[in-house]
């Protein structure tokens, strides 16, 4: 175990200044995460254009350092992406938490990458993997099931 | 027993937890269990195990005696009037779900009401929720002062003609407020009002007599108690329980079974059926017998000092916000700091051996009146020092330094 790995300084940038942390005027996707087990709560809203691109994303909630860093990191790194792709950065964010060594995906730049990898530290606190997950789960919610409320216990 | 080396008592901490010394401050969640208890299983089953209360042949009747006895032992232990009032259960919630089940059923009609307090503990509110569902009963919530506590006046001033229930934690598990249960009791009696206590916190901490108390039904958590887990008690006035019908069905519950008909046993088989948790409740009679050796009075003075030294030093600790400050106060100090989320608390000082809680603790209904989504806490037991207040203070200016505060 490594607190220096889990609270890594743009892990604890982004939780005490958290990107996008507002509601986007007239979003056309949204859904709702919920960790019933510590109370944490995530609103994800989006807005696809036409051409199925993420014209803005934001989020509104309260959580732990881990939990406003990922979903602040997840919304920088998502704005400007077409749907596909936005898809793509998630499957391969949550394959790296669950198992992966490294980001597979090539649509990151490398210093994007960089700071998805700080979110690794995760993988060594199995009880803070949900604090992690929940905004990028939320995420596809909004995006695919057309907003079902996502609870981190099942 | 002294308390001086009370530790001692209890394997765990001779253990290294990820290369520390485990310094314990989760007993309000569930307290450790001292060797005499764990034992107890070990040597039950090794040597003395048996179902109970149906077989003839010696294990079953020796076991079945065991198992009383621990009944006889909590009936002293708790003041009860009649040992037949006290009720195994696996849990204070399975308790506390009889209790509103069973007074569904049959005492609680459409329209009447029920008040709780906006302390509890969710197993002291759901299981009232589902007669809001099912009966359509009100559900009134006495509210909390400045200091967390409940004053009498807020729950008098919610008692209406229709109200048959007063349902109350004895200790709360946040803001370690002490209710002041035998005048709730005294006034909802005189209107001739029900009182169910949450005893979880209480049980653990404070002199119980049942008697005194005078409540209708009073819930133990086992496993808090310094006992086994899978193991919860209620006591409940006999009149009750004899009126009052059958919560589950199965073996050992019944009298007579036709095809046409059941009849069900006498207190307390009434209430218990299906195979028992034996081996917990035996082992339990260790818990109590502990408890006794060492004195509640003792308890209540260590536990009474070492909160307010814990309290002391964390009041000192600037960032640090204390939740409550009731006169009357248990083993419980929850607490904020400003900047810092209590699950990232509970994560950093854990990497020091602190093993505190963090999230709402159960308590969603009080979170909110609190206006924050959850608190970090630290809770004692027998076996907590001064040494383990210092080494949590120290860990959350670790904290702190992490977090640039």
């Amino acid at each position: 175990m490594n607190l220096k790995e889990l609270y890594q300084e743009i892990i604890l940038e982004h939780g005490k200044n958290p990107r996008n942390l507002r509601k986007t005027e007239n979003f056309n996707k949204d859904a709702q995460g919920k960790n019933p087990l510590c109370g944490d709560n995530v609103h994800v809203y989006l807005k696809l254009n036409d051409q199925r691109k993420v014209e803005d994303i934001s989020f509104e909630g309260s959580g732990c350092a881990i939990s406003m860093a990922s979903a602040s990191i997840m919304t920088d790194l998502i704005k400007g992406k077409s749907d596909n792709e936005a898809k793509e950065i998630i499957e391969d964010f949550l394959g790296m938490i669950k198992e992966n060594p490294e980001l597979k995906s090539n649509i990151l730049k490398e210093d994007d990458k960089t700071k998805l990898m700080c979110l690794s530290g995760v993988k060594q606190y199995p009880m803070r993997v949900k604090c992690a997950t929940l905004s990028w789960h939320t995420l596809v919610s909004a995006m695919e099931n057309d907003g079902k409320e996502i609870s981190t216990e099942s | 027993m002294n308390l001086d080396n009370i530790k001692k008592e209890f394997p765990i901490f001779d253990e290294k937890i990820q290369n520390n010394d485990l310094v314990y401050l989760d007993s309000a969640n569930s307290s450790q269990k001292p060797k005499v208890v764990i034992n107890r299983i070990n040597e039950f089953y090794t040597k003395q195990f048996s179902n109970v209360g149906r077989s003839v042949h010696y294990l079953a009747v020796a076991a079945t005696n065991l198992y009383e006895n621990t009944r006889s032992s909590v009936q002293k232990y708790i003041n009860a009037k009649d040992k037949n009032e006290i009720i195994f259960t696996k849990g204070a919630t399975e308790a506390l779900n009889l209790v509103a089940n069973t007074l569904g059923q049959k005492y609680l009609n459409e329209g009447d009401e029920i008040i709780l307090t906006e302390l509890e503990h969710h197993s002291n509110y759901v299981p009232w929720h589902y007669l809001r569902k099912s009966k359509n009963i009100k559900i009134n919530f006495a509210e909390i002062n400045e200091a967390g506590e409940v004053p009498i006046e807020n729950i008098e001033k919610l008692i209406t003609p229709k109200t048959k229930v007063i349902a109350i934690n004895h200790l709360s598990n946040v803001t370690g407020a002490i209710l002041p249960i035998k005048e709730i009791t005294e006034l909802a009696h005189s209107k001739g009002i029900i009182v169910v206590v949450d005893g979880c916190q209480g049980a653990p901490h404070l002199k119980l007599d049942m008697q005194e108390l005078d409540c209708d039904f009073y819930a133990i958590s086992c496993h808090k108690m310094y006992g086994p887990t899978g193991l919860g008690i209620l006591y409940g006035k006999k009149k009750w329980l004899e009126e009052l019908p059958p919560y589950q069905g199965g073996g050992g519950m019944i009298r007579e079974v036709k095809k046409d008909r059941i009849t069900y046993g006498d207190l307390p088989n009434k209430y218990e059926a299906g195979t028992m948790a034996t081996a917990q409740v035996i082992a339990f009679d260790q818990s109590i017998k502990f408890l006794e050796s060492i004195g509640i009075e003792n308890i209540i003075k260590h536990e009474k000092e070492l909160i307010e030294y814990g309290q002391e030093i964390l009041r000192k600790n600037n960032s640090v916000k204390i939740i409550g400050n009731p006169k009357n106060k248990g083993g419980v100090l929850s607490f904020t700091i400003e900047g810092v989320h209590p699950h990232d608390i509970a994560t950093i000082l854990d990497e020091d051996g602190v093993a505190i809680r963090a999230g709402h603790h159960c308590c969603q209904i009080l979170h909110d009146k609190l206006e924050i989504p959850a608190s970090a806490r630290a809770s004692i037991g027998v076996y907590n020092t001064k040494e383990d207040f210092d080494q949590l203070n120290e860990s959350i200016n670790k904290c702190k330094k992490i977090f640039d505060l």
